[in-house]
């Protein structure tokens, strides 16, 4: 039972970062109706990033999130402009393909370019405090990932906060509404555009973040984590960042009870099965209300 | 002053407008009418920058606005009441007005706007923190003028704000857009009531497949041959 | 070209590739040859569904894995190759139609990460049930012919363009490049849009499993699970979009620049393809959607002009 119980809680923390995760890439699809493929590639580089940081300037791996953060946003807005600018124009069946594809190429070359800069070798950063565990009742809760499930409900939380309070937190969800409406009301949609794709993007450094100090990280987990996103996004739904969030803890609770039943290798198919259920069960797509 | 010449539009190689000429004076109420098809949303998302026009010139206050992206226009004090309203209906009605004033010029004196629109409209201010998509539709289309006045326009345009409304509610509606403008907001209201919008208004066009057919004084239009057999009906006053 | 004068061009090409084996010097030209063959071949077969049809299957790997599994599964076991890879290209298919009928009814983008979820689904069930490597036994390595498996790539590849050569001009080819233009304008037309998608899934997947034979044939040890990978789809679909999806040179096209450019640059930096022809493709969806076949098509109209 102890060993169940043991299992559940590893499947909530890593689900807590399938949440952040799959938060930038529902921000970024709800608002701009563009599905980027390429955003586990997003949160490799997050990764990479707090890797780097750790490694050559001696950053604690939670500090490195003051610069992975804000380095994360000013990317996002550079790739909306060279990229995803484009992408918008065109109508939204459109955009949607087109996003696919761009995304898809984008993700081609980011991973070949780490591959080069970085090699394919796997990536972990190990602080003093890796090994530190929370004991309760006979589980263990490693610390560093109670930590990042913490740091994430927190990040989602915030840009929750942010989408309801703020002025422009308000225009992003007038825009993922009904943009020409948007656009009647003054709201200039295009940096209401911008701004979401750099927060999601910003999500995604985050997540790549806290997935290099509680896991791993090499050039291959973007396909791996694009799936994960995209999985918790048909699941919970666009529209609600604390939807998602907890859609993430449901993945991971999921994992944990299919590997336990199944045996580890069927972790994986869960998601997956679960994905394509209801994607099926709704043909109409994601955006029907 | 609103002048549009010649304006030509099309959706893809489907052409709707051929050529309208109109103007809104400064201070006037003028009216578009027209069947079904006629073009006369289609004109309105011109001026409004939701939609390039092929061909012509449109001007508000000398300002041009054919290439100008529709959020601008709201900072040049045109608001518009889209047909079907277009309200944010996941958003609270205290939301929708907030973002009436999201243009720059609006933020000035945005509280004060705001509860000029509660005055205007009191059951707004109960229901503040209502999400719209549970109001009715004669509410949604107090919300939608509340909206676009929280703009501080000074052009009104609106786009079938009577349609499925009850007809005290119309008069009613009908009567504040009489107030809105002697407080000096010109107003361009596109609509199917022919008669309630002709009584209400100085002047008047009529749009009939993609061209102005017929123009002029509101009671003139309204005591029209022409007018009265195709749009006023054998019940017509 | 006209249609005479490309197949007497297609004759030859044909005629002067059958000759290579026995003009070849070492073993890496036919491996080469064989390699750009395949990628046609899996190319030309994606295109089927994704460009002709306009249905963006991201699970093409799964057909490609299911044909190799069934291929190598009998022909290790005593069945005649071509046999085996007769029932490898009936198994792809079958699996194909049973769930196309359900996928199908995603449309766009979802049916796009729809298949890549099967497409998965069916590479972890295969990898963890068969984790082992299969190889041959010692004596079909003994007797192994590279310019056997040469042959029939060549065969494979020259059916495979041929098949859809001849859909191009076929009412069903009309019928499906209607439905990638406006699926519910086909409809109102009277293309019955299901049936046509079903057909193209089953020909585009059909030649995928007998490819996925052909890899079975090729390869003397490798991974049950590593046919079945999603880079063998996201190859097939950057061939066919650098080519020029929906058009019948634009894999062929496409493939060649691609072994080329992948076998040419894997000296110094492995993936350093991938990073090209990401950046190429990007390029393409933006500026130009007809891929290398547009761009032949510009050069030659501007030539033309040029010409006094």
């Amino acid at each position: 039972m102890t060993a169940f119980v043991q299992q559940m809680v590893l499947g909530l923390l890593i689900g807590g970062l399938y949440g952040l995760a799959a938060a930038g890439l529902s921000l970024v699809f709800g608002v701009l109706k563009v599905l980027n493929v390429a955003h586990g590639q997003l949160i490799m580089l997050g990764g990479y990033g707090a890797f780097w940081l750790g490694a050559l300037a001696g950053f604690d791996p939670f500090a490195a999130l003051t610069l992975v953060i804000p380095g994360a946003l000013a990317f996002g807005a550079v790739l909306y402009w060279t990229l995803f600018a484009w992408v918008v124009r065109a109508s939204e069946e459109t955009r949607v393909k087109n996003s696919l594809l761009i995304g898809f190429g984008l993700a081609l070359a980011l991973d070949a370019l780490a591959v080069r800069l970085w090699t394919a070798d796997e990536r972990s950063i190990t602080t003093s405090y890796a090994g530190a565990v929370v004991s309760v009742g006979g589980i263990a809760i490693p610390l560093v990932r109670l930590a990042s499930l913490v740091l994430a409900g927190a990040l989602i939380g915030g840009v929750h906060l942010l989408l309801l309070r703020t002025r422009w937190g308000r225009a992003i969800r007038a825009t993922a509404e009904d943009w020409e409406a948007a656009l009647l009301t003054g709201i200039d949609v295009r940096r209401a555009y911008l701004l979401a794709f750099a927060i999601g993007t910003a999500l995604a450094g985050a997540a790549g973040t806290l997935v290099s100090v509680g896991y791993s990280v090499s050039p291959s987990i973007g396909l791996e984590w694009t799936l994960k996103a995209l999985v918790v996004v048909v699941l919970a739904g666009l529209g609600s960042m604390p939807g998602t969030f907890v859609g993430g803890l449901v993945l991971g609770l999921a994992e944990a009870a299919a590997a336990w039943g199944f045996g580890g290798p069927y972790r994986e198919m869960v998601g997956l099965v679960l994905f394509f259920v209801v994607l099926v069960a709704r043909p109409q797509g994601l955006f029907a209300r | 002053m609103l002048e549009v010449e010649g304006l030509e539009a099309s959706y893809g190689s489907f052409r709707v407008l051929s050529g309208v000429t109109l103007e809104v004076r400064p201070g006037e109420i003028v009216a578009l009418l027209g069947p079904n098809g006629a073009g006369k949303t289609t004109l309105i998302r011109c001026i409004a920058g939701l939609l390039r026009p092929r061909a012509g010139a449109m001007r508000w206050e000398g300002w041009p606005l054919g290439q100008a992206e529709a959020h601008t226009v709201v900072e040049r004090g045109v608001a518009v009441v889209p047909e079907g309203r277009r309200l944010f209906g996941s958003m609270s009605v205290e939301e929708n007005l907030a973002l009436g004033a999201f243009a720059p010029r609006a933020r000035r004196g945005e509280a004060s706007r705001l509860e000029g629109v509660y005055a205007i409209f009191p059951v707004l201010r109960e229901r503040r923190r209502q999400l719209v998509r549970a109001l009715s539709g004669g509410q949604q289309q107090m919300v939608a003028i509340g909206r676009a006045l929280m703009a501080d326009p000074r052009l009104l345009v609106l786009d079938e704000p009577s349609l499925g409304l009850a007809p005290r509610l119309v008069e009613s509606i009908f009567g504040l857009l009489r107030e809105i403008n002697r407080g000096g907001v010109s107003i361009l209201l596109v609509e199917q009531n022919v008669h309630a919008a002709l009584a209400l208004a100085h002047r008047g066009y009529i749009l009939e497949a993609g061209r102005v057919a017929a123009e002029g004084q509101g009671s003139v239009l309204l005591n029209d041959a022409h007018v009265r057999r195709a749009y006023l009906g054998p019940l017509a006053r | 070209m006209t249609r005479p004068r490309g197949l007497a061009l297609g004759v030859v090409v044909v005629a002067a590739l059958a000759a290579v084996p026995r003009v070849a010097r070492t073993d890496a030209e036919l491996n080469f040859l064989f390699l750009v063959l395949l990628s046609t071949t899996l190319a030309q077969s994606w295109n089927i569904v994704a460009g002709y049809a306009g249905q963006v299957n991201l699970g093409h790997a799964a057909f490609f894995g299911l044909g190799a599994l069934t291929t190598r599964t009998l022909w290790i076991g005593g069945t005649p190759v071509l046999l085996a890879m007769g029932a490898g290209a009936l198994v792809a298919t079958a699996f194909a139609l049973l769930i196309g009928v359900v996928a199908f009814r995603l449309r766009g983008a979802y049916f796009a990460i729809g298949t890549l979820a099967l497409g998965e689904i069916l590479r972890i069930t295969v990898g963890n049930l068969l984790a082992e490597i299969s190889t041959l036994p010692a004596a079909t390595i003994a007797s192994y012919r590279l310019a056997d498996r040469y042959y029939l790539a060549l065969a494979l590849a020259v059916a495979t363009l041929g098949v859809v050569g001849a859909l191009g001009r076929s009412r069903a080819g009309l019928g499906m490049q209607a439905i990638r233009e406006d699926e519910a304008a086909a409809e109102a037309s009277g293309v019955n849009a299901l049936g046509l998608k079903l057909l193209a899934l089953a020909s585009s997947t059909a030649l995928a499993g007998l490819a996925g034979g052909l890899f079975a044939y090729y390869h003397i040890s490798y991974y049950p699970s590593h046919p079945f990978g999603a880079h063998w789809t996201f190859d097939a679909l950057l061939i066919t979009f650098v080519g020029g999806v929906g058009t019948f040179h634009g894999p062929v096209l496409g493939a060649i620049f691609y072994v080329v450019l992948k076998e040419y640059l894997a000296v110094r930096w492995v993936d350093f393809h991938l990073l090209i022809f990401g950046a190429l493709f990007i390029g393409i969806v933006l500026l130009l959607p007809g891929g290398l076949v547009e761009a032949a098509a510009r050069l030659r109209a501007l030539a033309g002009r040029r010409a006094p």
